[in-house]
């Protein structure tokens, strides 16, 4: 395990040899000078991947229909500018808030665990409310129901004696 | 929007801090498609390809990749507006560029695109592999091999790795402009892709140190 300031170091090196390895690849050069502290294990990965891993470029239509699709929603966007808007509404794709910062965290988080946070969100608490109706109906249909049990009757009989001795003398006082 | 987070800067990191200067390239470009959407033409040309391959090298997929470039660029006329260039050399640290913003957009379209249709990077190389001479077929099959495996590697790699070298090698990106776009600092980013390579060159047999 290598100490965090070794590393750091390491990285560094990393780092300016791969600036010139790519400014050496713009100048369709084979490699850039090599610090003798870099690493040869680094030095042979940064080689392969320079060569093997390239730019893709899309399809002419497919450049040029989205092209097309640009130029028509700039035209609506200048349409709204003119009308005094700070911007007019161009669909950008299905189920995004247009509120919402594209650029911002709260957009998309890459390494998160799940789409869609906001619903379970709101599932969550549409589930505890069904639970409160729930709960409330239960409630209801236990005090209409008559009791089972001698002991449940027994309780039942007392609660309504002592209602009915509330109701003829007033609540009690705390004085 | 928030501003993206470049880090804090060592010493060392000063001597390079001119490097961010270049980053203000697109600010006349930037200027001129806020005055007129229309003018956001020459933006999308010149970093079409890049976003494109962003998208790419994440999804496997061209349709995929496809999707989420037209979004991608959709999302940054539409939002242009809210975007602030703030590359000036005096702003050093959190400096912000439009191209860090859009791929701050472009990392966000695929990461949805991903977790709502699902799909995991596959090898998807079969099609960008470079032919420098297309009569030689023994050469050429060599060199298509050579990219799967090193795009294979590339793709075993945690996510965070994975698109620091797609961005550091396919989008030739700064360090700087490698942690507006992850959102980390530049130390984080360079540690990041270190460990990176020291993992693609022991799974491609490389040299140990």
């Amino acid at each position: 395990m290598l100490r965090p300031d070794r590393l750091e170091a390491d990285a560094l090196l990393t780092d300016h040899y791969l600036d010139a390895l790519l400014a050496a690849r713009d100048r369709r050069a084979d490699d850039a000078p090599v610090d003798a502290g870099l690493d040869a294990a680094v030095h042979f990965a940064a080689r392969r991947l320079s060569d093997d891993l390239d730019r893709v470029h899309p399809s002419f239509r497919f450049e040029e229909r989205l092209a097309l699709r640009l130029a028509e929603a700039a035209g609506r966007l200048r349409l709204g500018l003119a009308a005094g808007a700070e911007s007019a509404a161009v669909p950008t794709g299905p189920g995004q808030d247009d509120d919402l910062d594209p650029a911002g965290d709260g957009f998309a988080d890459p390494d998160g665990p799940g789409p869609f946070p906001r619903p379970l969100i709101i599932g969550g608490a549409m589930a505890s409310a069904a639970l409160s109706i729930a709960g409330a109906a239960y409630v209801a249909w236990r005090r209409g129901r008559p009791p089972v049990s001698p002991m449940a009757r027994a309780v039942r009989a007392a609660g309504q004696a002592r209602l009915a001795r509330e109701g003829a003398h007033g609540p009690r006082s705390l004085d | 929007m928030a501003r993206p987070v470049f880090g804090r800067t060592s010493a060392a990191e000063e001597a390079g801090r001119s490097r961010v200067t270049h980053l203000d390239r697109d600010k006349a470009l930037v200027e001129a498609a806020r005055r007129d959407p229309a003018a956001f033409e020459p933006l999308y040309r010149r970093y079409l390809a890049q976003v494109y391959s962003y998208a790419y090298y994440e999804l496997g997929d061209h349709h995929d990749a496809e999707d989420a470039t037209e979004r991608t660029f959709l999302l940054a006329l539409t939002h242009l507006p809210r975007f602030e260039e703030r590359a000036r050399p005096a702003d050093g640290e959190g400096a912000s560029t439009f191209r860090v913003w859009l791929f701050r957009i472009a990392r966000n379209v695929v990461a949805n695109q991903r977790r709502t249709r699902r799909r995991r990077p596959e090898a998807p190389l079969e099609s960008a592999a470079v032919v420098r001479d297309p009569l030689d077929v023994e050469r050429r099959a060599t060199e298509r091999a050579e990219v799967a495996e090193a795009w294979a590697a590339v793709g075993r790699l945690p996510a965070d790795r994975r698109r620091a070298l797609v961005l550091r090698f396919v989008d030739e990106m700064s360090t700087a402009e490698i942690a507006g776009v992850l959102g980390r600092s530049e130390g984080a980013v360079r540690v990041l892709i270190h460990r990176a390579l020291r993992s693609v060159a022991r799974d491609l047999g490389g040299p140990r140190r």
